[in-house]
């Protein structure tokens, strides 16, 4: 009966949705300090990301935000019992779509940095 | 083999009837989990507008504010609420936090993510 | 037992391999203070002698009476019918769910039976190994040993009512993961049987809670599958950092 085990990466879950929980307030309190009007215009989101510490704040945001819905994606596959095939390309196929999210989204913040 | 468990059986998670607060959790954590991830790479598409310049990302906020996106975001936001109150209650019990009191403790969170959407909605839809 | 009187009607699963499955309806007079495991039984004795269920003590002992009422895992024979029907009304009967049924409301508990087995669950237990930590002790602490039979009586409704063993059927289910808590809880972390920290075990419940809350025999598998989650993540974290032997 003895598959891979999960615990870190169940772990990693965990830890990772704790955290978005915390960086979810602290994005909402920042976003409204520094624009109170909201980010309503391209202006807006450029002038935002020029205030130090907010881009890096935004990316780890989206690195535990995509690390944890694509572990989490996985999970709901392992409950239906996949094969080790279907398993195997299912993680590749996340580990792809989540480099390439972190990748694109970090990218788009320094394009964004400077334009600013 | 009849009432075998499998794959095809999905559609059961979801069913809540004949079932407890703790199941409805569940019930609730997979919808709106699956429910956030479209939304984070939809979210993802929209942010790509702003590497097009500001005449692309600016006519698509002025969509963004129309009555059905914003109903839309309402619903993202209560999803993100029932989510994270819920993952919380999660996290504590699955190190033997109130595990004995996870319905209260579900019930609890469901308050503290529908006073948060009434907030969220308070400010969206009523403050000018 | 009263004198009263009522009609109820039992729509009951039938299942015959190599046949389609169907609900048969049944009309019956029965005493509401009586189980529906004798509601059940009056079907067999009085309308079909082909339907085909499992009983045994009829004192929640043996765990064979587990069905589906009105679709919720009940042990039938503390089931009282006053307490799922009311007069005139309707009681659904079907099968546990997530095992193979043999026949009517008979399932397959294999995979059950030879999971536990392999948590290596003792039957017999110290009374300090036996209760859950949170509950009084009805004993006094008079020096002498203490003992009794573990609670868990193998009825898989837990199996039954959780959702993660609806869809994948290699998972270990909670009364296992339980069995492997109480063998933890009696001889070590060290007994924890191989398959617990695995992606087919503690990993794969998602904190439903069903499996507690259908439990008719105070087993409290969603509380021990919690507590082997804490146990196996304290170690593998004291393992990291080189302070435990194993």
């Amino acid at each position: 009966m003895k598959t891979p085990e999960n615990s870190w990466l169940w772990l990693y879950k965990i830890v990772a949705g704790l955290l978005i929980v915390a960086l979810l307030g602290i994005h909402f309190v920042v976003n409204h300090a520094v624009a109170p009007e909201g980010l309503l215009s391209y202006a807006d989101v450029a002038n935002y990301y020029q205030v130090p510490g907010i881009a890096l704040m935004e990316i780890a945001f989206l690195v535990f935000v995509v690390s944890h819905a694509l572990v989490g994606l996985r999970s709901i596959l392992l409950d239906l019992n996949p094969s080790p095939a279907i398993l195997r390309t299912a993680n590749t196929v996340l580990l792809l779509v989540g480099a390439f999210a972190i990748v694109y989204g970090v990218w788009l913040v320094f394009v964004i940095q400077s334009r600013g | 083999m009849r009432n075998h468990p499998s794959p095809s059986r999905f559609p059961l998670w979801f069913d809540p009837r004949s079932r407890h607060p703790g199941t409805w959790a569940f019930i609730l954590n997979r919808i709106t989990a699956l429910g956030l991830t479209l939304y984070l790479f939809l979210h993802l598409y929209m942010l790509s507008k702003l590497s097009q310049g500001p005449e692309a990302y600016d006519t698509f906020i002025a969509l963004a504010k129309t009555p059905v996106i914003m109903v839309g975001e309402l619903l993202v936001i209560a999803a993100g609420l029932i989510h994270g109150f819920n993952g919380i209650r999660i996290a504590l019990t699955s190190f033997g936090i109130g595990t004995r009191r996870q319905t209260e403790l579900f019930w609890l969170m469901m308050v503290l993510a529908g006073l948060g959407t009434l907030f969220f909605g308070y400010v969206m839809f009523f403050k000018d | 037992m009263s004198s009263e009187r009522w009609h109820i009607t039992l729509a009951v699963a039938r299942y015959k391999q190599g046949a389609d499955p169907h609900i048969q309806i049944f009309e019956l007079e029965v005493d509401p203070d009586e189980y529906v495991l004798d509601a059940v039984e009056r079907v067999w004795a009085f309308h079909d002698r082909g339907l085909v269920f499992r009983h045994a003590c009829h004192h929640s002992t043996c765990g064979a009476c587990g069905m589906r009422v009105n679709g919720q895992e009940k042990l039938t024979c503390i089931t009282p019918i006053r307490a799922v029907c009311q007069k005139d009304g309707t009681l659904k009967i079907e099968p546990l769910r997530n095992f193979p049924v043999v026949s009517d409301l008979s399932v397959d508990m294999t995979s059950l039976y030879t999971r536990t087995e392999s948590a290596a669950g003792a039957q017999v237990l110290n009374l300090k190994h036996s209760s859950l930590p949170f509950e009084k002790n009805l004993f006094p602490d008079d020096g002498l040993e203490h003992e009794r039979l573990s609670d868990c009586i193998e009825c898989g409704m837990c199996v039954s009512a959780c959702p993660a063993a609806l869809t994948d059927a290699a998972y270990a289910g909670p009364a296992a993961l339980a069995a492997a808590h109480q063998t933890v809880v009696q001889k070590g972390l060290s007994a924890l049987p191989a398959w617990v920290d695995s992606a087919e075990g503690v990993w794969r419940c998602h904190s439903g809670f069903e499996c507690s809350a259908v439990c008719p025999s105070n087993v409290d598998p969603a509380w021990r599958i919690m507590e082997l989650r804490r146990l196996v993540i304290l170690n593998r974290v004291r393992c990291l950092f080189g302070l435990n032997k194993d």
